[in-house]
């Protein structure tokens, strides 16, 4: 009897800590969620955003390059994220007509709006750079690309003085038809690195990674290298393009710096 | 000021033992580190694989953490160097309202519960710089008090290892402890302060791009970005280890002791100390006696 009053006790109380446990993770995993979605506490997490790229940038000389790899080091497959290629006749059409038709339109606070067609693209000095991508998610690719610097085209178009970020219009978009944008700053966009490419692996940019065109910004994670653009777009804030965070990505709450 | 004998404080006295930074900085780390923690599980959870090396080809991860479907019956599983383990119920796959779906690790141990990856960075990289800035003021404040050199582990304290363990393990009857610190304690702290703290900060800025183009040793250190990712995932579990081996010891050693010490200070000693130095500091409550001129010197700097 006494024996079995004692278990019971030390059952309860094994019980106890358990519910107890529970209650507490359960409360725990309430509060998080709710810290998550309350605005001032996500501004607050928000300032290591800014910190992070002040002092990334601090440490970074300007214009240092990023590791560039080997023929041997490159990944057998490039892996392809986001958002399904765009399905329109006019792309696929196209497409299969080698972009004949496919201009890239420059415009904004330039004094020399242009539109390139990807010939002309070609026709110009060009960078072959062979890097890791790195996915927000976690994962790495190695890759050869060639194109022309994003440099190369800003002498052309000449920015204005208050030109401060180069946007990225898109071709593809999500199942709710939203198209895909991104942006950065002129810092990044003159990086000796930052280039349009138009060649992944000695072979034209296959549909899966961006043609026929797409961004290769190599301080930045992967969302950052907009695919399929058909436009650039040189403006001083980015407060009207989009939700106001400056891509499609960071308008559902990734950073807009991802250099980290 | 009396000068007092070296074989002092008795036990069953108060002496300062934890410095207003070191509380401040415990408390702060350690908040980090949960959020760090959980956060860090909600980032892996968008590639739930691991690898060796710079690149993550999809069949030569060594880890991953994935659900599978068999005959309608959801089950998780660890796959670890192709032994494939099951942990239904824990790891892989997670009951929902409209049934079980595939999640590496569960929502009560992530941050927040709920899948969102951008979410999971925003804690994490707040919560990694208020560690890391809460690491460099401990580590200067007592580098610069001395404090650090009382738990640094020596070969000395290695050899008395064994001797702290048996007392621990109730073998043998009396503690072969010298100073503020047993051997096994200065282990576990000089770990954490010396590999683990330094490590899982190299490792975690091993996998920023940006940072990859400032230090491109950084991410060679460890063989790799994928490697640095791998690297930050073990040794994230390495704090959890001792996380719980400190909770044990905190609850198991006088809880409430404890918890003065972190809190106001104050520890009360059970075994007589041997000290060097003697001197004697104003302390809040009763006449307890202090040992440490580094007690005078913060008092001093704290009134």
């Amino acid at each position: 009897m006494k024996l079995n009053r004692k278990l019971s006790r030390r059952n309860l109380l094994i019980g106890g800590l358990q519910a107890a446990s529970l209650v507490v993770l359960s409360g725990c995993e309430k509060m998080f969620d709710s810290l998550s979605q309350n605005k001032n506490v996500q501004s607050l997490l928000e300032l290591a955003e800014n910190g992070s790229r002040r002092a990334q940038r601090l440490l970074t000389r300007r214009n240092k390059l990023a590791k560039e790899f080997e023929a041997k080091d490159i990944s057998p497959k490039f892996r392809a994220n986001g958002n399904p290629p765009p399905i329109t006749m006019d792309y696929t059409t196209d497409a299969q007509n080698h972009w004949t038709r496919w201009r890239l339109e420059v415009s904004g606070l330039v004094k020399q709006p242009a539109s390139f067609s990807l010939a002309d693209l070609q026709a110009m000095p060009s960078r072959t750079q062979i890097t890791r991508h790195d996915c927000v998610e976690g994962w790495s690719v190695i890759g050869k690309w060639k194109g022309v610097r994003l440099e190369e085209i800003i002498n052309r178009v000449q920015p204005a003085t208050d030109a401060r970020y180069v946007v990225f219009r898109c071709m593809d978009t999500d199942s709710d038809g939203l198209n895909y944008f991104e942006s950065i700053d002129m810092i990044d966009a003159v990086h000796p690195q930052t280039i349009l490419a138009y060649e992944l692996n000695d072979r034209p940019l296959p549909i899966d990674n961006g043609a026929p065109l797409r961004l290769r910004v190599e301080n930045q994670l992967g969302y950052k290298h907009a695919k399929y653009i058909r436009a650039l777009e040189f403006v001083s804030s980015l407060d009207k393009i989009g939700q106001g965070k400056g891509g499609y990505w960071e308008d559902q709450g990734y950073e807009w710096y991802a250099g980290i | 000021m009396a000068e007092r004998p070296a074989k002092s404080p008795i036990a069953g006295h108060l002496v300062y033992r934890h410095n207003r930074i070191t509380r401040l900085t415990h408390w702060i780390s350690g908040l980090a580190l949960i959020i760090l923690f959980m956060s860090g599980l909600q980032i892996f959870n968008a590639h739930p694989y691991l690898y060796w090396g710079s690149t993550s080809d999809p069949d030569k991860a060594f880890l991953s953490i994935a659900a599978s479907q068999d005959d309608g019956d959801v089950r998780g599983f660890v796959d670890l160097y192709g032994r494939k383990i099951d942990t239904t119920g824990f790891l892989g796959v997670q009951q929902g309202v409209f049934g079980p779906f595939a999640r590496a690790f569960p929502s009560w141990l992530t941050v927040p519960g709920y899948y969102s990856l951008a979410a999971g960075r925003r804690w994490h990289f707040f919560f990694g710089w208020l560690f890391a800035i809460s690491g460099v003021v401990y580590l200067i404040y007592n580098l610069a008090v001395g404090h650090i050199r009382k738990f640094l582990f020596t070969l000395r304290d290695a050899k008395s290892v064994p001797a702290m363990t048996a007392y621990y393990l109730h073998i043998r009857k009396t503690s072969p402890q010298q100073g503020e610190y047993n051997p096994l304690q200065k282990m576990a702290y000089t770990g954490v302060f010396v590999i683990l703290a330094p490590l899982i900060l190299l490792s975690g800025m091993a996998m920023s791009p940006q940072l990859n183009i400032a230090f491109h040793w950084l991410p060679a250190l460890f063989g790799g970005r994928q490697s640095a990712r791998t690297v930050h995932f073990i040794l994230a579990f390495g704090f959890l280890f001792f996380f719980l081996g400190h909770l044990f010891m905190v609850l198991t050693q006088g809880f409430l002791n404890n918890m003065r010490s972190m809190t106001s200070g104050w520890y009360k000693e059970k075994v007589p100390v041997v000290i060097e130095s003697t001197a004697q500091a104003s302390p809040p409550e009763a006449a307890p006696v202090s040992s440490k001129q580094e007690a005078e010197k913060i008092n001093e700097a704290e009134s």
